[in-house]
């Protein structure tokens, strides 16, 4: 076997081990917990909205630009962890860099402030 | 196993900040401008005319500024030795209190205001830079090999720069008229500007993807601006999720491309390419087409053509200058760059493509164009077939080609954006009335705007003594030196199907009887669209007159790739 | 060749670049003067015109006669260097009586007919027009000529369009479209013959006529096709029979100054650009396409003149007997010897004055009676005398009575037409006999007969109308009389085309017109060789 493919096995081993564990854990609950169900508890979301319904119904729009929110942030965090794992050797330039990036970020988050976007009415 | 990595040292790229000014004056002033707009929101009304007063002198130390670090000696550093120093400043300070005064009597928005002299600082640098840079020291990359600054990219540059400027000032007035008044629109054009000079000047199919990016993805939000149109936010919609369509496209074709050479970067695929001969070039075929799929969207090449009159006719009507002129320039300069210059060697196999692809796009832009009711939607297909004629430079892969690639670029652009000009004048509240018959009798109601509109639309027709005879000549020129006589004859043909369409908006201004306009209430045009306008015309007959200059910088903005070390 | 024209360009004041510039200028100062005033535009605009034509007419007398044939008043610059297009105008006797057409036609086009509305903007497109005429004529660059050559469309177009009656709109648009496309192949064309020569010849690139002419480096095939882009170009503009449709709507839809300018300078620019472009630059294309293009110059003569007769406007029928005479023009020209292209050159000018102060006549005649139909006018000779006489002597020019100037232009390329091809002659000159068939009968309906309702009243010409004319009747009588200063001022430029082409074209001799005499009716090996030479050619 190429080292290629053993380098995989060690994910695949992984994968395996995982897996392994969330089945303990889920079972050994399920022996251990009280089973009472009623219908409350066997909806997809429990005790959240009806998931059922009209296709077309409307959601607040404000989902929307919180979710936008959150999905600039959580690129940001994409990059920053790979940029902190070798911030070292990307020394002070780096480091601009960086301080450039959540800047631009951190003007979108004051823009949609000041738009007004960040109260919920 | 996991733990082997070494920390390999991080090569930082040499960076040329001087061939970067252009773009980061880009980029920067609208960093700063919505910054300023998210602090401050609003101004006085006296307050702000007098900021804006101050925006002409400010644009002015602006452009002294960014020419004198773009370029190896402080701009007018002769002027000032000969003169002496203290003539020297004084003279600065009366040009600033000129441009001042300007802006005055212009009457003009602080966001167009900024707009604008970001746009001119941005047009100083790239003039700095082709004058004492690239004329002496020639073409040169500014970030490691990634991003090039050669006379193709400057000039580009220049155009998207311009365009940026005179879509600004047509923007203020419309913005207020439609009450859609606000930073945004000229933030997300400089924004898409600094884009577009990524593409032109990008050496990487990685980097020209982000400038793409960033490019189309400020056009789809400009696109959809005017939020009570509902043409508008469709508009906006068609255009993102067909751009969003071909982007993936051309991402795909990046990687066909990666997978056949082994490289993104164009220095090392056009190296690669011209020292080893592919055994099967079946991935490169591949990576061929899907390339040109996606940048084929992007300047609205038939068959990929079809998101454009829905996109024109709908979107606010600066914008499609905008889209027409920067967006279509900045397509073009990725499509010369990556396919004449990279895959040069390798013409003979998208040649034909492109042939088929300026043929078809020549014909639907010309024939479809005929069965409109609308200017707007009538102009969209003529961008369209304007777009076939580059496509006709592009398939010569020649210098030749190339050059006429750029007289076509620029001259379109000013055509384009006159065009699209008046009609944003005459549009009316509601940005609707550009229907023939809207248009009827404009000659008797507005003479002087009916006029230029005539020679705009008699330019892109392609009648002599304008910029847009011109560049036809150039491209045709480059067709036939290429062989390629029958693609020449097509197009010249289809030229004259196009020249009914502009006669049909000619006749219905000229002969139309509609002496009252009801969205058209008859008031004077604003100062600042009227310069807009005017520039363009001046532009237009000029260089039309006289196209010797534009051919020269033509000749001169050759694209290069210039090897790293 | 050039050298030649490198020693004559040692004049001082750039008179060809004058002519050219002169009516823009005037244009530009119109479109500037205030609007408060209209009747000043006619007078300004009739004063930038008349001192084009008086320089013209300086042109005309400074012209050197039995000069070399080069061209004289050579002006030169660079115009776009890159490509290599300059500026470059010249005039020789091919040219000179078609500039000095242009030049006397344009004022008086002018003075004869007052804007029905928008005076600022008709003048200024009359004036834009004369501009391109005048370049089109004297343009020795091939890109400056394509520039004019098309730059004409747009102020014709407007008058059309603007100031024509009936259904003005569709025949402006349909004549735009009609020229644009038979230029857009001959851009393909130019601009094939300066690349395929510079890379023949391997010099640099560029679009000065005479260079491309004198290398005739082009492969004989290539030059056929280009010179077809060209031909097809030139025969809109003629216009020759089968792409002639746009010219009877256009000029029956045009107002009075346009049908003028376009009947009198304009459809002259395709049969100079046959001879200056056309023969000039592709001998050996023309002379292989020779019977091609007389078989259409003759159906021209013959459809023209058909239609004329059938034809129930006056203007109408003016219109058509110009696609009749144009097509001797081109028989003449396409027989390439002397007399044929003399007699073309003169018909070109003949038609310009004829057919244009025929036109101002039934424009007259319009103003007055506002119907040009000729079943609604009759008797007209009795209210209005003068009206008719000199109706009579503008219509007998056209006829080509011997004695004025229609006759002598069209025997003339009668006799070159017959020493070279001899059928296609004999068939011409029918339309000779059509054409006298259809104007006299038109007189005789229009002027003849009793008066009735508004035709017993109708106005004689008035002292200016009649100024007007004057000019045209002198012109009539004076070439028709003496010719010679007119014919020995081309002679030297014709001789030389014809020596370039029986240079450049292996077996071509000039057909003279002097072997015919006395005729030799038993000279059977000459009409026997007479007709290979068609066999050969079709």
């Amino acid at each position: 076997m190429s080292d290629f493919l053993r380098s995989y096995l060690t994910v695949a081993i992984f994968g395996l081990v995982g897996f392994a564990l969330v089945g303990a854990f889920l079972g050994l609950g399920r022996l251990l917990r009280p089973d009472k169900p009623n219908l409350a508890k066997t909806e997809a979301y429990e005790s959240g909205v009806d998931p059922t319904g009209d296709m077309w119904s409307q959601s607040n729009i404000r989902y929307y630009i919180f979710a936008l929110l959150f999905v600039m942030f959580d690129v940001e965090a994409v990059f920053i962890f790979p940029w902190a794992a070798r911030l070292e050797a990307y020394e002070i330039f780096g480091l601009i860099e960086m301080a450039i990036f959540i800047f631009i970020l951190l003007l979108g988050l004051l823009y949609a402030w000041r738009k007004g976007v960040l109260k919920w009415v | 196993m996991l733990a082997q990595i070494e920390t390999l040292p991080v090569n930082t790229p040499d960076v040329d900040w001087a061939g970067l000014l252009p773009l980061a004056i880009l980029g920067v002033g609208a960093v700063v401008l919505v910054m300023f707009r998210s602090v401050v929101k609003r101004l006085p009304a006296d307050i702000e005319t007098q900021v804006v007063t101050l925006v002409g002198p400010i644009t002015v130390l602006g452009m002294w500024v960014a020419g004198g670090y773009a370029g190896e000696n402080v701009p007018l550093a002769s002027v000032r030795d000969d003169v002496g120093e203290p003539a020297f400043y004084i003279g600065l300070l009366v040009v600033m209190g000129v441009a001042a005064l300007l802006v005055r009597t212009m009457q003009i928005g602080l966001d167009a205001a900024v707009t604008a002299g970001v746009g001119l600082s941005a047009i100083s640098a790239v003039w700095a830079l082709w004058d004492d840079r690239f004329t002496s020291t020639g073409p040169f990359n500014a970030i490691g090999d990634q991003f090039g600054v050669d006379g193709f990219s400057l000039v580009i540059t220049g155009v998207i720069a311009s365009a940026v400027v005179l879509v600004a000032f047509l923007l203020d007035d419309y913005l207020r008229r439609e009450e859609l008044d606000g930073p945004e629109m000229y933030v997300l054009m400089l924004l898409s500007a600094a884009g577009g000079v990524v593409m032109a000047g990008a050496n990487d199919l990685i980097v020209l993807f982000l400038g793409l990016e960033t490019l189309s993805i400020a056009v789809y939000v400009m696109a959809a601006m005017h939020v009570r149109r509902s043409e508008s936010q469709e508009a906006g919609l068609k255009y993102f999720v067909l751009g969003a369509f071909s982007s993936a496209f051309l991402l795909y074709g990046i990687a066909m491309v990666y997978g056949a050479t082994g490289s993104t970067n164009l220095i090392d695929i056009r190296i690669f390419l011209d020292s080893v001969v592919l055994v099967d070039d079946g991935l490169l075929m591949a990576g061929f087409a899907l390339l040109l799929v996606g940048l084929g969207f992007k300047v609205a090449a038939a068959p990929f053509h079809s998101w454009t009159p829905d996109v024109y006719q709908g979107a606010p009507t600066p914008v499609v200058a905008f889209m027409a002129s920067a967006v279509k320039a900045a397509g073009f300069a990725a499509l010369v760059r990556v396919f004449v210059v990279t895959f040069g060697g390798y013409s003979s196999d998208w040649q034909p493509a492109v042939y088929a692809l300026a043929l078809l796009t020549l014909v639907v832009g010309s024939v479809l164009a005929v069965v409109q009711r609308d200017a707007k939607r009538m102009l969209a297909y003529s961008s369209i077939s304007h777009a076939g004629f580059i496509l006709v430079g592009v398939q010569a892969s020649s210098p030749e080609g190339t050059a006429s690639v750029v007289f076509y670029a620029v001259a379109y652009t000013f055509l384009v954006i006159g065009s699209f000009g008046v009609l944003t004048v005459v549009s009316g509240r509601g940005d609707r009335a550009t229907s023939l018959d809207d248009l009827d009798g404009l000659a008797a109601r507005r003479p002087a705007l009916a006029l230029a509109f005539t020679i705009f639309l008699l330019a892109q027709a392609g009648v002599p003594l304008t910029t847009g005879f011109v560049a036809k000549f150039e491209v045709i020129g480059a067709a036939v030196e290429a062989r390629s006589y029958w693609l020449a004859i097509a197009a010249m043909v289809t030229a004259v199907v196009s020249a009914f369409l502009y006669l049909r908006i000619v006749l219905s201004m000229y002969m139309g009887t509609a002496a009252e306009n009801p969205a058209d209430d008859g008031s004077r045009i604003h100062p600042a669209a009227a310069l807009a306008i005017g520039v363009a015309l001046v532009i237009t007959l000029g260089f039309g007159i006289v196209p010797g200059p534009i051919d020269e910088l033509a000749r001169d903005a050759v694209p290069h790739l210039v090897a790293a070390g | 060749m050039h050298a030649l024209i490198a020693a004559s360009s040692g004049a001082t004041f750039p008179v060809l670049t004058a002519l050219v510039v002169t009516p823009i200028l005037g244009a530009v100062v119109l479109l500037l003067m205030p609007a408060s005033r209209p009747e000043h535009f006619k007078q300004v605009a009739f004063l930038i015109s008349a001192v084009v034509g008086a320089m013209s007419a300086w042109v005309m007398f400074e012209f050197e006669t039995g000069a070399a044939a080069s061209f004289q008043f050579v002006d030169r610059a660079d115009w776009i260097e890159g490509l290599g297009i300059s500026w470059a105008l010249g005039i020789d006797g091919i040219s000179l009586w078609l500039v000095v057409l242009t030049g006397a036609l344009f004022p008086l086009a002018i003075v004869a007919i007052n804007a029905e509305h928008t005076p600022k903007a008709y003048f200024s497109w009359i004036l834009v027009l004369e501009a391109g005429c005048m370049g089109v004529f004297l343009a020795l660059d091939l890109f400056a000529f394509f520039v004019f050559f098309e730059i004409v469309l747009v102020p014709m177009y407007f008058l059309i369009a603007q100031w024509g009656h009936g259904d003005r709109a569709y025949a402006a648009t349909k004549f735009f479209l009609y020229t644009m496309f038979g230029s857009a192949f001959m851009l393909v064309g130019i601009l094939a013959t300066a690349f395929l020569t510079a890379a023949e010849t391997g010099n640099a690139l560029t679009f000065d006529l005479v260079e491309i002419a004198e290398s005739q480096a082009l492969a004989t095939t290539t030059a056929r096709w280009i010179f077809l882009s060209f031909a097809l170009a030139f025969a809109v503009k003629v216009p020759l029979f089968p792409v002639h449709t746009w010219l009877p709507d256009a000029h029956t839809n045009a107002p009075t100054a346009g049908s003028v300018i376009l009947a009198g300078v304009m459809l002259k620019l395709g049969t100079y650009g046959f001879l200056r472009f056309g023969i000039y630059l592709f001998p050996e294309a023309a002379v292989y396409f020779a019977p091609l293009m007389l078989t259409l110059g003759t159906i021209g003569i013959l459809y023209g003149a058909i239609a004329a007769t059938m034809q129930r406007d006056l203007k109408r029928l003016v219109a058509y007997s110009s696609v009749a005479h144009l097509g001797f023009i081109i028989i003449g020209t396409f027989a390439l010897n002397t007399e044929g292209i003399e007699g073309g050159i003169l018909q070109m000018v003949n038609h310009g004055v004829s057919t244009g102060a025929l036109f101002l006549l039934v424009g007259m005649l319009y103003e007055r009676r506002h119907t040009r139909q000729i079943s609604e006018l009759g008797g007209l000779q009795k209210p209005a005398p003068i009206f008719a006489a000199v109706f009579m002597v503008v219509m007998l020019s056209s006829i080509g009575l011997p004695g004025l100037n229609g006759f002598v232009g069209e025997f003339l390329t009668l006799i070159g037409a017959f020493a070279a091809h001899r059928w296609w002659a004999v068939v011409a000159a029918s339309g000779v006999v059509i054409a006298a068939l259809y104007l006299l009968w038109a007189y005789q309906r229009v002027f003849h007969g009793p008066a009735e309702g508004e035709n017993a009243t109708m106005k004689d010409l008035t002292l200016s109308e009649g100024l007007v004319m004057l000019p045209f009747l002198a012109a009539i009588v004076f070439m028709g009389v003496y010719p010679k200063p007119v014919l020995e001022r081309m002679e030297p430029a014709v001789d030389a085309l014809i020596a370039h082409v029986e240079a450049n074209v292996d077996g071509f001799h000039e057909a003279e017109a002097d072997e015919l005499h006395p005729i030799e009716l038993d000279d059977l090996e000459h009409l026997e060789s007479d007709d290979a030479d068609h066999g050969e050619g079709e």
